[in-house]
């Protein structure tokens, strides 16, 4: 017994040596895997397993085995269904630096996945610089990863390495986004092609832009162009405060509804040829990062039931703009209309600047 | 930026007004071959954001959402077809009739013994006006009118807030009454609806526009009440009335021209901020007073005025107010009173906002729950 735990370890290192073939990183992770080896039990030991008494599972191969035994009573396999490969699996994760309740859970999200491919996608995610919980999140949230071909999983990997998606910031991706991993290469280049080449972001704001507002990818890309240029044209936004701002993240509806409305109340004004307006211009954390009662108390100044009315106003606006029948079916108006005489001639001042308003 | 595609900015640019302008509404083309740069529709909210956010203050940017936004619509019920019938099928759209409402709520109070409340005389509403509304907050349209059985339309669409002036009017039975400016006609409409008309004339300067007045009539108004001496429809200058008809009429609706506040935020088309409409602007104050003064001398003494505008403006409501009076002092020596309509304002406060600080006369402002007005009214006798 002790012989085939010994023989384990250096199988799953030797395992993991083998499918990572740069060299570089590899050093990297698999230095810091060296290290979660030896400090295993700081990922969190919970207090069922008494057995565990030191804190060096590789030195202990007693107690380690103890707690792969518990760990797959946890799971319920009767005795005789234990596998040598679950318990090799179950070490590989430990190696890999997961808590007993990380491995409890991730068991229970593997289903039909074998036990290599169940290993290699999750040690894939490690080796992009994730920490063991987010996998456990994200698989728990989308278990469909765990069928990917592994080859595939390698490919999108490299690929996102390049786009500077790594670590922390595709942690928040995968959180956002788990599509990034099955969706055809080809469309997430489209979007990347789009911000770089038709909205001119440069290469890093578009790292930045994918890690903070992942829900581009899956924007039809006419879409995201528009959002782009409402922000760019209409609200006088610049590149840098668009990536800062995460503008791309809120939907259009939501940003035209405040935006709008807060253009109407005359509290923001699209800036002109020089970048100028006569009022200061809320900043955009205030005007989309707030919820929606800040948004009303501190930018917009009015109450929750005017907004209520003006987005259900607005969304008929553009209903009505969208759809080719443009009838106008009241009735005559009693309002005051303008003279229909024909004999007017046409305004012919084309200045722009009449600073002799004068009031009435 | 050349690089940036403007494929679809074109598109995203025309949607850029600074005041919407919906698509809907119509536009005539006429000999231009490219819009103006600089758009009246612009210098009038320009206009407007210089001198309102001064007048109202923190009330402003509400009253200018409003005014950017679509408008909300009364259905003034036809008496002269099958009024019951059409008060009905109102109903069941939810709207309500909110003169009735307030006329129930008066009824209420007076009941409870309020001794607060005046006499009648000062505050009574002309009656027989029924005008449906959707409840505050509530943005669901009218239907348009349609001819019912008995051959006129069943309701008239129009700015609730346009009834006000001629609620406040307080018609009575057999009064001759004289509408100064009445086209386009709605309130000329509602004066007849109110079946107290013994005569009524109603005149305006642009014959273009009384033109639509005489199509309003034809398609509401049977023909035996239009083609009797009941109705005088004229096309004269209305600053004449107090030398042509002076000292004759009961009540007087004197609806002058302003400056449509609401609609020249949307209308480009000869709109009166346009700057070859400039000179024009500015005298319209000085207009306004004149056929102010006019419909006074036109008035019997004992008689009633209302005078009313669709502007916000001071400029165009108090003060010509105050001006006409002292006019009529100083050179007629005519003494108008001012009657304080407070207590017609509460009857209506739910389902209008008022602005609470006019020096006199009332004004309905426009706020998203209830997107009537601007209405400014003021209502005066004439003592002498």
């Amino acid at each position: 017994m002790v012989l085939d735990v010994h023989r384990l370890v250096p199988l799953t290192w030797a395992c993991m040596a083998r499918q990572t073939p740069h060299l570089g990183e590899k050093r990297r992770t698999t230095a810091s895997l060296l290290r979660k080896l030896t400090t295993a039990s700081n990922g969190g030991v919970t207090e069922e397993l008494s057995c565990v008494r030191s804190n060096n599972y590789v030195q202990e191969p007693e107690c380690r085995r103890n707690l792969v035994q518990c760990l797959l009573e946890k799971q319920g396999t009767p005795v005789e269904q234990r596998s040598l490969e679950l318990e090799r699996v179950i070490t590989s994760l430990l190696d890999m630096g997961f808590s007993n309740a990380h491995i409890n859970e991730l068991l229970s999200v593997r289903r039909g996945a074998s036990p290599q491919q169940f290993l290699d996608i999750i040690s894939e995610f490690i080796l992009l610089g994730l920490n063991p919980e987010p996998v456990c999140v994200v698989l728990k949230k989308s278990p469909q990863l765990l069928k990917l071909p592994i080859m595939q999983m390698r490919k999108r990997s490299s690929y996102l390495r390049k786009l500077g998606l790594e670590e922390g910031k595709l942690k928040r991706v995968l959180y956002c986004c788990p599509e990034i991993f099955t969706m055809r290469q080809q469309d997430i280049n489209d979007t990347v092609r789009l911000l770089k080449e038709k909205c001119l972001f440069t290469v890093q704001q578009v790292t930045k832009i994918l890690h903070s507002c992942p829900s581009v990818l899956r924007e039809d890309l006419g879409q995201l162009e528009y959002k782009f240029q409402y922000a760019y044209f209409r609200m006088g936004i610049k590149h840098p405060d668009i990536v800062k701002s995460e503008y791309l993240q809120y939907s259009l509806t939501k940003i035209k509804q405040r935006h709008i409305y807060l253009e109407r109340l005359g509290r923001y004004q699209t800036p002109d040829k020089k970048g100028q307006t006569q009022i200061p211009n809320p900043l955009l954390k205030d005007i989309l990062r707030v919820s929606e009662a800040e948004f009303l108390a501190r930018t917009a100044c009015t109450s929750v039931e005017e907004f209520e009315v003006f987005k259900k106003l607005l969304a008929r606006e553009e209903e009505e703009s969208e759809s080719s029948t443009s009838d106008d079916k009241r009735a005559s108006l009693d309002e005051d209309d303008d003279d229909e005489d024909d004999d007017e001639a046409e305004d012919n001042d084309e200045d722009e600047d009449d600073d002799e308003e004068e009031q009435l | 930026m050349a690089a940036l595609t403007l494929r679809g900015v074109r598109e995203l640019l025309k949607r850029v007004n600074f005041a919407t302008v919906p698509r809907r509404h119509r536009y005539k083309k006429k000999w231009a071959a490219t819009e103006p740069k600089f758009p009246a529709v612009r210098l009038a909210l320009q206009n407007f954001d210089m001198t309102y956010s001064v007048q109202f203050g923190d009330l402003w940017p509400s009253i200018r959402v409003s005014l950017l936004s679509e408008q909300k619509y009364g259905a003034l019920v036809n008496n002269f077809a099958a009024w019951d019938h059409v008060s009905a099928k109102l109903e069941q759209l939810s709207a309500k009739d909110f003169v009735n409402e307030a006329i129930s709520h008066w009824e209420l109070q007076s009941e409870g013994g309020q001794s607060a409340a005046p006499s009648p005389a000062s505050w009574a509403c002309s009656p027989n006006l029924r005008c449906f509304t959707f409840d505050r907050g509530d943005i669901s349209r009218f239907p348009p009118a349609r001819p019912g059985s008995l051959g006129v339309m069943d309701y008239y669409l129009m700015d609730a807030a346009s009834l006000l002036p001629v609620l406040a009017l307080g018609l009575q039975p057999g009064d001759i009454v004289l509408d100064l400016c009445a086209a386009p006609g709605g309130k000329t409409l509602a004066l007849l609806q109110t079946g107290c008309c013994r005569n009524l004339a109603a005149n305006d300067l642009s014959t273009s526009r009384i033109a639509r007045l005489q199509k309003i009539l034809h398609s509401y108004v049977p023909e035996e009440i239009r083609d009797g001496n009941q109705v005088r429809v004229t096309s004269w200058d209305g600053r004449k009335w107090g030398e042509l008809e002076g000292d004759t009429y009961d009540r007087v609706l004197v609806d002058v021209p302003c400056t449509t506040d609401r609609h020249s935020l949307h209308e480009e088309e000869n709109n009166i901020f346009k700057r070859s409409r400039k000179k024009e602007r500015q005298i319209l104050p000085v207009l306004q007073v004149q056929l102010l003064a006019a419909g006074l001398l036109a008035t019997k003494p004992g008689g009633h005025v209302v005078y009313s505008t669709c502007s916000l403006s001071h400029l165009q409501n108090e003060y010509v107010v105050q001006g006409a009076i002292e006019l009529l002092a100083n050179q007629y020596s005519i003494q108008v009173q001012v009657e304080d309509l407070t207590h017609f304002r509460r009857l209506f406060m739910d389902t209008f906002c008022f602005f609470s600080s006019c020096q006199v006369g009332e004004l309905v402002i426009p706020n998203l729950m209830a997107n009537f007005g601007p209405m400014y009214f003021c209502k005066m006798r004439r003592l002498t």
